[in-house]
Protein backbone atom coordinates (compact mmCIF):
# COMPACT_ATOMS: atom_id res chain seq x y z
CA UNK A 1 0.00 0.00 0.00
CA UNK A 2 3.08 2.24 0.94
CA UNK A 3 5.08 1.70 -2.16
CA UNK A 4 2.06 3.23 -4.48
CA UNK A 5 1.85 6.03 -1.51
CA UNK A 6 5.50 6.78 -2.28
CA UNK A 7 5.08 6.68 -6.36
CA UNK A 8 2.90 9.72 -6.07
CA UNK A 9 5.70 11.55 -3.49
CA UNK A 10 8.40 12.60 -5.52
CA UNK A 11 9.89 14.89 -2.98
CA UNK A 12 9.91 12.02 0.25
CA UNK A 13 10.81 9.05 -1.66
CA UNK A 14 14.10 9.54 -2.12
CA UNK A 15 15.41 8.73 1.28
CA UNK A 16 13.13 6.01 2.20
CA UNK A 17 14.96 3.18 3.43
CA UNK A 18 12.49 0.90 4.39
CA UNK A 19 13.67 -2.03 6.00
CA UNK A 20 11.81 -5.39 5.14
CA UNK A 21 12.57 -7.78 8.00
CA UNK A 22 10.56 -5.20 11.11
CA UNK A 23 7.09 -5.71 11.12
CA UNK A 24 6.49 -1.98 11.36
CA UNK A 25 7.78 -1.74 7.21
CA UNK A 26 7.48 2.48 7.08
CA UNK A 27 7.85 2.81 10.88
CA UNK A 28 6.21 5.24 12.74
CA UNK A 29 4.87 8.22 12.19
CA UNK A 30 4.54 10.99 15.23
CA UNK A 31 2.12 14.00 14.35
CA UNK A 32 2.82 17.64 16.35
CA UNK A 33 -0.51 19.39 16.88
CA UNK A 34 -0.20 21.11 19.64
CA UNK A 35 2.25 25.08 19.84
CA UNK A 36 5.65 24.32 21.89
CA UNK A 37 5.44 25.78 24.94
CA UNK A 38 1.75 25.66 26.45
CA UNK A 39 1.90 22.42 27.08
CA UNK A 40 4.37 18.99 27.50
CA UNK A 41 3.24 17.74 24.33
CA UNK A 42 5.69 18.86 22.29
CA UNK A 43 8.06 18.03 24.55
CA UNK A 44 6.80 14.65 25.30
CA UNK A 45 6.58 13.17 21.48
CA UNK A 46 10.15 14.13 21.04
CA UNK A 47 11.16 11.62 23.82
CA UNK A 48 9.28 9.52 22.25
CA UNK A 49 10.85 10.08 18.53
CA UNK A 50 14.38 10.11 20.07
CA UNK A 51 13.76 6.75 21.79
CA UNK A 52 12.52 5.48 18.50
CA UNK A 53 15.68 7.13 16.44
CA UNK A 54 18.07 5.42 19.23
CA UNK A 55 16.26 1.90 19.07
CA UNK A 56 17.61 2.36 15.34
CA UNK A 57 13.25 2.14 14.05
CA UNK A 58 12.27 4.74 11.66
CA UNK A 59 10.44 7.38 12.57
CA UNK A 60 9.36 10.20 10.96
CA UNK A 61 7.79 14.05 12.45
CA UNK A 62 4.93 15.42 10.92
CA UNK A 63 3.92 19.32 12.34
CA UNK A 64 0.36 20.19 11.09
CA UNK A 65 -1.90 22.84 13.11
CA UNK A 66 -0.16 24.88 15.73
CA UNK A 67 2.42 22.41 15.99
CA UNK A 68 4.30 24.36 13.11
CA UNK A 69 5.50 26.70 15.59
CA UNK A 70 7.45 24.17 17.29
CA UNK A 71 9.66 24.20 13.98
CA UNK A 72 10.09 28.32 14.06
CA UNK A 73 13.76 29.15 14.42
CA UNK A 74 15.34 30.84 17.29
CA UNK A 75 12.91 30.50 19.72
CA UNK A 76 14.18 32.04 22.83
CA UNK A 77 12.16 30.55 25.95
CA UNK A 78 14.60 32.26 28.64
CA UNK A 79 11.79 35.07 29.43
CA UNK A 80 9.46 31.57 30.13
CA UNK A 81 11.28 29.71 32.78
CA UNK A 82 11.19 26.58 30.26
CA UNK A 83 13.57 24.27 29.15
CA UNK A 84 14.28 25.09 25.42
CA UNK A 85 13.22 21.15 24.12
CA UNK A 86 13.29 22.73 20.50
CA UNK A 87 17.08 22.69 20.59
CA UNK A 88 17.72 19.05 20.41
CA UNK A 89 15.88 19.15 17.54
CA UNK A 90 19.03 19.91 15.56
CA UNK A 91 19.94 16.58 16.56
CA UNK A 92 17.65 14.18 14.53
CA UNK A 93 20.16 13.37 12.01
CA UNK A 94 22.64 11.49 14.96
CA UNK A 95 19.25 9.71 15.57
CA UNK A 96 18.52 9.04 11.93
CA UNK A 97 15.21 10.79 11.96
CA UNK A 98 15.21 11.56 8.42
CA UNK A 99 11.79 12.53 7.36
CA UNK A 100 10.41 15.65 9.29
CA UNK A 101 7.77 17.42 7.55
CA UNK A 102 5.71 20.72 7.65
CA UNK A 103 1.82 20.95 6.59
CA UNK A 104 1.61 24.40 4.20
CA UNK A 105 -1.61 24.74 4.45
CA UNK A 106 -1.42 25.54 8.95
CA UNK A 107 1.56 27.51 7.74
CA UNK A 108 -0.66 29.56 5.53
CA UNK A 109 -3.25 29.81 8.08
CA UNK A 110 -1.00 31.34 10.63
CA UNK A 111 0.87 33.42 8.20
CA UNK A 112 4.21 32.37 8.35
CA UNK A 113 6.70 32.31 5.76
CA UNK A 114 7.65 29.31 3.97
CA UNK A 115 11.52 29.99 5.43
CA UNK A 116 10.61 30.38 9.20
CA UNK A 117 11.43 27.34 9.93
CA UNK A 118 14.88 25.52 10.89
CA UNK A 119 16.66 23.10 8.72
CA UNK A 120 15.91 20.11 7.06
CA UNK A 121 12.37 20.49 7.04
CA UNK A 122 9.98 19.53 4.18
CA UNK A 123 6.91 21.37 3.61
CA UNK A 124 4.43 19.65 1.88
CA UNK A 125 0.94 20.21 0.25
CA UNK A 126 -2.02 19.11 2.18
CA UNK A 127 -2.23 16.59 -0.66
CA UNK A 128 1.54 15.36 0.09
CA UNK A 129 0.83 15.29 3.70
CA UNK A 130 -1.69 13.12 3.81
CA UNK A 131 0.10 10.89 1.55
CA UNK A 132 3.46 10.86 3.04
CA UNK A 133 1.71 9.85 6.75
CA UNK A 134 0.11 7.15 4.61
CA UNK A 135 3.08 5.51 4.24
CA UNK A 136 3.85 4.50 7.83
CA UNK A 137 2.36 1.80 9.56
CA UNK A 138 2.21 3.08 13.29
CA UNK A 139 1.39 6.93 14.09
CA UNK A 140 0.81 8.49 17.08
CA UNK A 141 -0.61 12.15 17.97
CA UNK A 142 0.77 14.89 20.47
CA UNK B 1 -2.66 -13.25 12.73
CA UNK B 2 -3.46 -9.27 13.87
CA UNK B 3 -1.53 -7.72 17.01
CA UNK B 4 -2.46 -4.89 18.72
CA UNK B 5 -0.29 -2.09 20.54
CA UNK B 6 -2.37 0.46 22.78
CA UNK B 7 -1.07 3.95 23.96
CA UNK B 8 -3.56 5.49 26.50
CA UNK B 9 -2.33 9.43 26.91
CA UNK B 10 -5.44 10.50 28.69
CA UNK B 11 -6.16 10.09 32.73
CA UNK B 12 -8.10 7.93 34.01
CA UNK B 13 -10.97 10.41 34.39
CA UNK B 14 -11.03 10.78 30.46
CA UNK B 15 -14.70 9.58 28.50
CA UNK B 16 -11.67 8.04 26.40
CA UNK B 17 -10.73 5.85 28.55
CA UNK B 18 -14.25 3.92 28.59
CA UNK B 19 -13.97 3.43 24.69
CA UNK B 20 -10.24 1.93 25.54
CA UNK B 21 -11.48 -0.05 27.60
CA UNK B 22 -14.43 -1.43 25.37
CA UNK B 23 -12.00 -1.65 22.29
CA UNK B 24 -9.59 -3.36 24.06
CA UNK B 25 -12.30 -6.07 25.80
CA UNK B 26 -13.77 -6.29 21.83
CA UNK B 27 -10.53 -7.09 20.26
CA UNK B 28 -9.48 -10.05 23.14
CA UNK B 29 -12.77 -11.46 22.33
CA UNK B 30 -12.38 -11.46 18.64
CA UNK B 31 -9.25 -13.20 18.88
CA UNK B 32 -6.81 -10.48 18.04
CA UNK B 33 -3.58 -10.57 20.07
CA UNK B 34 -2.70 -7.94 22.34
CA UNK B 35 0.73 -7.35 22.99
CA UNK B 36 0.53 -4.87 25.59
CA UNK B 37 -0.85 -1.22 26.60
CA UNK B 38 1.39 1.33 27.43
CA UNK B 39 0.25 4.54 29.39
CA UNK B 40 1.94 7.28 28.47
CA UNK B 41 1.65 11.19 29.51
CA UNK B 42 -1.36 11.87 31.49
CA UNK B 43 -2.20 8.38 30.68
CA UNK B 44 0.59 7.03 33.89
CA UNK B 45 -2.10 8.46 36.45
CA UNK B 46 -3.46 5.20 35.96
CA UNK B 47 -1.14 3.24 37.88
CA UNK B 48 -1.20 5.51 40.77
CA UNK B 49 -2.62 2.84 43.47
CA UNK B 50 -4.73 5.55 45.59
CA UNK B 51 -6.76 7.53 42.72
CA UNK B 52 -10.58 7.11 44.17
CA UNK B 53 -13.06 7.78 41.23
CA UNK B 54 -17.03 9.00 42.80
CA UNK B 55 -18.71 5.67 42.79
CA UNK B 56 -20.98 7.07 40.00
CA UNK B 57 -19.12 7.32 37.46
CA UNK B 58 -16.84 5.00 34.83
CA UNK B 59 -14.03 3.25 36.93
CA UNK B 60 -11.64 3.05 35.01
CA UNK B 61 -8.56 1.44 36.36
CA UNK B 62 -10.95 -1.03 38.07
CA UNK B 63 -11.54 -2.12 34.35
CA UNK B 64 -8.13 -2.59 33.17
CA UNK B 65 -7.19 -4.09 36.29
CA UNK B 66 -10.22 -6.62 35.41
CA UNK B 67 -8.74 -6.66 31.41
CA UNK B 68 -5.24 -7.32 33.03
CA UNK B 69 -6.46 -10.70 35.30
CA UNK B 70 -8.74 -12.18 33.02
CA UNK B 71 -6.65 -11.65 29.71
CA UNK B 72 -2.93 -11.39 31.11
CA UNK B 73 -2.53 -8.18 29.17
CA UNK B 74 0.85 -6.37 29.57
CA UNK B 75 0.10 -2.79 31.00
CA UNK B 76 2.97 -0.82 31.41
CA UNK B 77 3.64 2.93 32.62
CA UNK B 78 5.99 5.19 31.84
CA UNK B 79 8.14 5.68 34.47
CA UNK B 80 9.10 9.46 33.66
CA UNK B 81 5.48 10.16 33.34
CA UNK B 82 4.60 8.37 36.17
CA UNK B 83 7.30 9.75 38.28
CA UNK B 84 6.67 13.39 37.49
CA UNK B 85 2.68 13.09 38.13
CA UNK B 86 4.10 11.55 42.10
CA UNK B 87 3.53 7.69 40.90
CA UNK B 88 6.90 6.95 41.32
CA UNK B 89 8.06 7.76 45.14
CA UNK B 90 11.78 6.49 45.59
CA UNK B 91 11.29 4.04 48.34
CA UNK B 92 7.22 4.21 48.41
CA UNK B 93 6.73 2.79 44.70
CA UNK B 94 5.38 -0.37 45.78
CA UNK B 95 3.16 1.43 48.13
CA UNK B 96 1.69 4.03 45.39
CA UNK B 97 1.79 2.05 42.00
CA UNK B 98 -1.20 -0.27 41.44
CA UNK B 99 -0.12 -3.64 41.87
CA UNK B 100 -1.40 -4.24 37.94
CA UNK B 101 0.82 -2.17 36.09
CA UNK B 102 4.68 -2.59 35.34
CA UNK B 103 7.06 0.21 35.54
CA UNK B 104 8.18 0.39 32.07
CA UNK B 105 10.45 3.02 30.10
CA UNK B 106 9.82 4.37 27.19
CA UNK B 107 12.07 1.42 25.17
CA UNK B 108 9.28 -0.97 26.13
CA UNK B 109 6.74 1.22 23.70
CA UNK B 110 9.44 1.01 20.80
CA UNK B 111 8.78 -2.89 21.84
CA UNK B 112 4.97 -3.26 21.87
CA UNK B 113 5.23 -1.36 18.30
CA UNK B 114 7.61 -3.67 16.85
CA UNK B 115 5.50 -6.26 17.61
CA UNK B 116 2.48 -4.93 16.73
CA UNK B 117 0.50 -4.93 13.21
CA UNK B 118 -1.75 -1.95 14.88
CA UNK B 119 -0.93 0.88 17.09
CA UNK B 120 -4.23 2.44 18.85
CA UNK B 121 -3.88 5.89 20.74
CA UNK B 122 -6.58 6.95 23.15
Amino acid sequence: MHSQAQNKLPNTSKKANIPKKVNNEAGLAIINSKAPYSSHYGKDALDVALIFGSYEQKVSLFFQGDGVHQLIAKQDTSLLSIKDYLKTFAAFEFYDIEHVYACQQSLLTRKLEPSFHITDVQVLSTTEFSAALNQHQHVLRF
Amino acid sequence: MNTLAVVITTPPYSPLTATAVNYVETALEAGIKLVGVFFYQDGAMHANGHISIATDEYQAIFHWQRLQQKYSVPLHVCATAAEKRGVILGELTDEVVNKSFTVSGLGELVELTSKASRLVQF
